[in-house]
């Protein structure tokens, strides 16, 4: 049976030794190691499926590490780190990593992530050598959007959103699961030049939410990360 | 017996002066010398009597005197008060209008050195007092001079309380030479009685009160002994009233160096424990993680019936609890260290709002929040994070304090200027004794429950200096509309003003 192999670059034994066992028990192989050299030289001898990086590491900073990888890898890297680090957290998303955990975490939270990372990274994989079709039909939940025909729906009934707003739901359609910063968001919609005003952004995304939430202050579908960006959550039936 | 005594001894003076003159002028005349040489001996003499005698009278009869002993020596025919020569009359009359004159300036001047000296002497004795004052290190020791001085510039027993806001009363007593330490008792009736005070002084069984202000309230009381001749309270009234502003002023000195030298000690002490904290806080985070992940990680391992679950239940829970703990700590400390600045981005509240309730529904997943949003949408400047510990903190509190069908609800809405969140329970409310103390910092309600998760009295705290630090503010209080506690925050729409703590 494959084992999909999990790479730890954390310098804490205690939390080490608590994500080994996770993963391990969760059917990964799983390979820990206490600082960032050590981590950058196993993925060059022997490479990973996926990474989980500390960003506070004896030897160098985490970002560094985030960095060197990626200049060859695409393998999906979570980050983990302290809860006053969101600066850090946001630079490190923007730089090419797939998702963050806060310390301390769960279990629960810790696998879920890395789910949604490798589901992520094969749906990319698979995408890019065939094209993803215009005309997906995006289904998370109640939720359904029919890019082909430019209609979403919500618990079956159509709603109307305008250009900004489709644009939007179909960003977290097409990446479930997956935090997305503001920067990435603008960048992605409102185009390379526009900057990091995330004002408009914020209302767009409030109007958004008026439409396809039951009550925008509690969020089913996509939910704030505050000091980052906005993660649409990703509901079972949605596979 | 006294003024009948100076003024025979005035008389007296002027007789041997004038007589000195006349003899004088009996030589001169004998050794043939002009007449002038005798008018204006008198009129030395005149002046000689004006300089020693106190009095504008004996200066007139001097001249008058001299004015009859020249006319009764000098002039023919001689020994008679009669006049020849007509010539004399103007010689007379000139002498006595040029004598008057000198002996009234004489007098003047006399005075006017008299008061000089008098004056000097007062800025003298006040020039000694401020310069003690300003030596006085303490309360007491400024009490001691007041004391003393004015015991010594009236010449009875003098009494000074202290009852100004700083520190507890004093009482110094000056009892003749010595200065002894009383109990000032009833210093609210005291303090009652003389704040309010309309005349100069108090006239109190043993003593007169004079009061002396500070500039925004009661600083002490003098108390002068009632065996004080009222003359000379009212002789002395302007020397007095100087005594006590330097007084009054040395005081508030020493209540201002006081307070400044308290707010450092308090302000270092406080820094001191809050770094001390702040790094147990921050070694306890990673050991925390471990045992939450490990001890959730031996639970996924155990069987659900097993009865080591509960256990590790347990250690899960406190350890969560203790995560929380350690997360307020460390953000109050940061709030409270002065340094930390806040960083207030354009923030939509509803999404705030929905980070807290869900972070809340995590931990207690029976717990079902009801959320209340404005329809329209606007973006408050706040830093995200930490109005979303308040929230959070406020949820918790809530949770903790309801049983699960009682429903918690977080609602917020808009006013001209501010943007108001409220957090209200169903629960058992606040208790009375804690209404005043909800927002101090480690204080714990001494009347909740048993059964009450013990909390640390630092939620709250984080809240206020964060909403504070915001410009905002909060308020807890029992519902009226039904049994409960609310509480309620506000943070300005407008940016701006207190950007940091």
């Amino acid at each position: 049976m494959f084992k999909e192999k999990i790479l730890i670059i954390e310098d804490d034994v205690q939390i080490q030794n608590f994500m080994v066992y996770t993963l391990e028990n969760a059917g990964f192989s799983v390979e820990g190691v206490v600082n960032g050299k050590d981590g950058i030289s196993y993925m060059v001898r022997k490479n990973a499926d996926l990474i989980l990086l500390d960003l506070g590491l004896p030897d160098m900073d985490g970002m560094e590490v985030l960095y060197k990888i990626r200049q060859w890898s695409e393998v999906p890297i979570i980050i983990v780190s302290a809860r006053d680090q969101d600066k850090e957290k946001a630079a490190a998303l923007d730089d090419g990593a797939d998702d963050y955990l806060t310390k301390p975490f769960s279990a629960t939270e810790l696998m879920a992530r890395i789910r949604v990372a490798l589901r992520h990274y094969y749906r990319m994989n698979h995408s890019e050598s065939e094209e993803r079709p215009d005309d997906t039909v995006y289904v998370n939940g109640g939720l359904r959007l029919d890019n082909g025909a430019h209609i979403a729906c919500k618990d079956g009934k159509e709603i109307h959103l305008t250009p900004l707003e489709y644009q939007l739901l179909l960003l977290f359609m097409q990446n479930p699961g997956k935090v997305l910063t503001y920067h990435t968001i603008l960048r992605k919609i409102w185009g390379e030049g526009y900057g990091e005003d995330t004002q408009v952004l914020r209302s767009v995304m409030a109007s958004t939410r008026r439409k396809i939430e039951q009550n925008p202050a509690k969020p089913e579908y996509i939910e704030t990360e505050i000091g980052i960006g906005y993660r649409m959550r990703e509901y079972e039936t949605g596979k | 017996m006294k003024k009948m005594k100076e003024v025979l001894l005035s008389l007296l003076k002027l007789s041997a002066i004038v007589f000195a003159a006349t003899i004088l002028g009996k030589i001169f005349t004998g050794l043939g010398f002009p007449e002038t040489n005798i008018v204006v001996m008198y009129l030395l003499a005149v002046l000689l009597v004006a300089r020693f005698t106190l009095g504008y009278q004996y200066g007139i009869l001097s001249a008058v005197v001299s004015l009859l002993c020249y006319n009764y020596f000098f002039t023919e025919p001689y020994h008679t008060l009669a006049v020849n020569d007509p010539g004399y009359l103007i010689t007379f009359s000139i002498m006595l209008t040029t004598s008057i004159l000198t002996s009234a300036l004489t007098t003047k001047e006399k005075f006017l050195t008299k008061d000089a000296n008098e004056r000097g002497k007062e800025s003298q004795i006040l020039y000694r007092l401020s310069s003690k004052l300003s030596d006085a290190a303490d309360m007491e020791a400024v009490l001691k001079i007041a004391a003393e001085s004015i015991s010594r510039l009236i010449q009875v027993n003098v009494g000074c309380i202290y009852i100004g806001r700083h520190s507890e009363p004093i009482y110094i007593q000056q009892s003749g030479e010595e200065q002894i330490h009383r109990v000032a008792s009833d210093v609210e009736k005291i303090r009652k009685e003389y704040t309010n005070l309309r005349t100069e002084y108090l006239e109190e069984e043993e003593a007169y009160g004079y009061p002396v202000n500070g500039r925004e309230h009661l600083l002490a009381v003098v108390r002068i002994d009632k065996t004080v001749k009222k003359e000379q309270l009212l002789d002395k009234k302007k020397l007095l009233h100087s005594i006590l502003d330097n007084v009054s002023m040395a005081m508030e000195r020493i209540e201002v160096t006081v307070e400044r030298v308290r707010d450092r000690e308090n302000m270092e002490r406080e820094r001191e424990r809050a770094n001390l904290l702040r790094a147990i806080s921050h070694d306890l985070r990673t050991p925390l993680s471990g045992i939450m992940g490990t001890s959730e990680m031996l639970m996924d391992m155990t069987d659900k019936e097993d009865r080591r679950q509960e256990l590790l239940q347990g250690i899960y829970q406190d350890a969560d609890w203790l995560k929380s703990l350690v997360e307020n700590i460390l953000s109050l400390t940061r709030l409270q260290d002065g340094k930390i600045v806040i960083h207030k981005e354009m923030e939509a509240i509803e999404e705030v709002i929905g980070c807290a309730v869900s972070h809340v529904e995590r931990s207690f997943p029976d717990r079902a929040i009801q959320v209340d949003t404005p329809e329209d949408f606007r973006l408050v400047p706040m830093d995200a994070k930490l109005i979303e510990q308040v929230i959070t903190n406020l949820l918790d509190n809530a949770v903790k304090h309801t049983k699960p069908q009682e429903a918690i609800t977080v609602s917020a809405g808009y006013t001209e200027d501010y943007v108001v969140v409220s957090v209200r329970d169903e629960g058992e409310g606040i208790a009375k004794a804690d209404v005043s103390n909800l927002f101090k910092i480690f204080y714990t309600s001494k009347t909740r429950s048993a059964d009450v998760k013990r909390g640390i009295g630092l939620g709250l705290t984080i809240c206020e200096t964060v909403v504070k630090a915001h410009g905002g503010t909060i308020t807890g209080r029992n519902r009226t509309d039904r049994k409960g506690a609310e509480f309620l925050f506000t943070l300005p729409l407008a940016e701006g003003e207190k950007e940091s703590v």
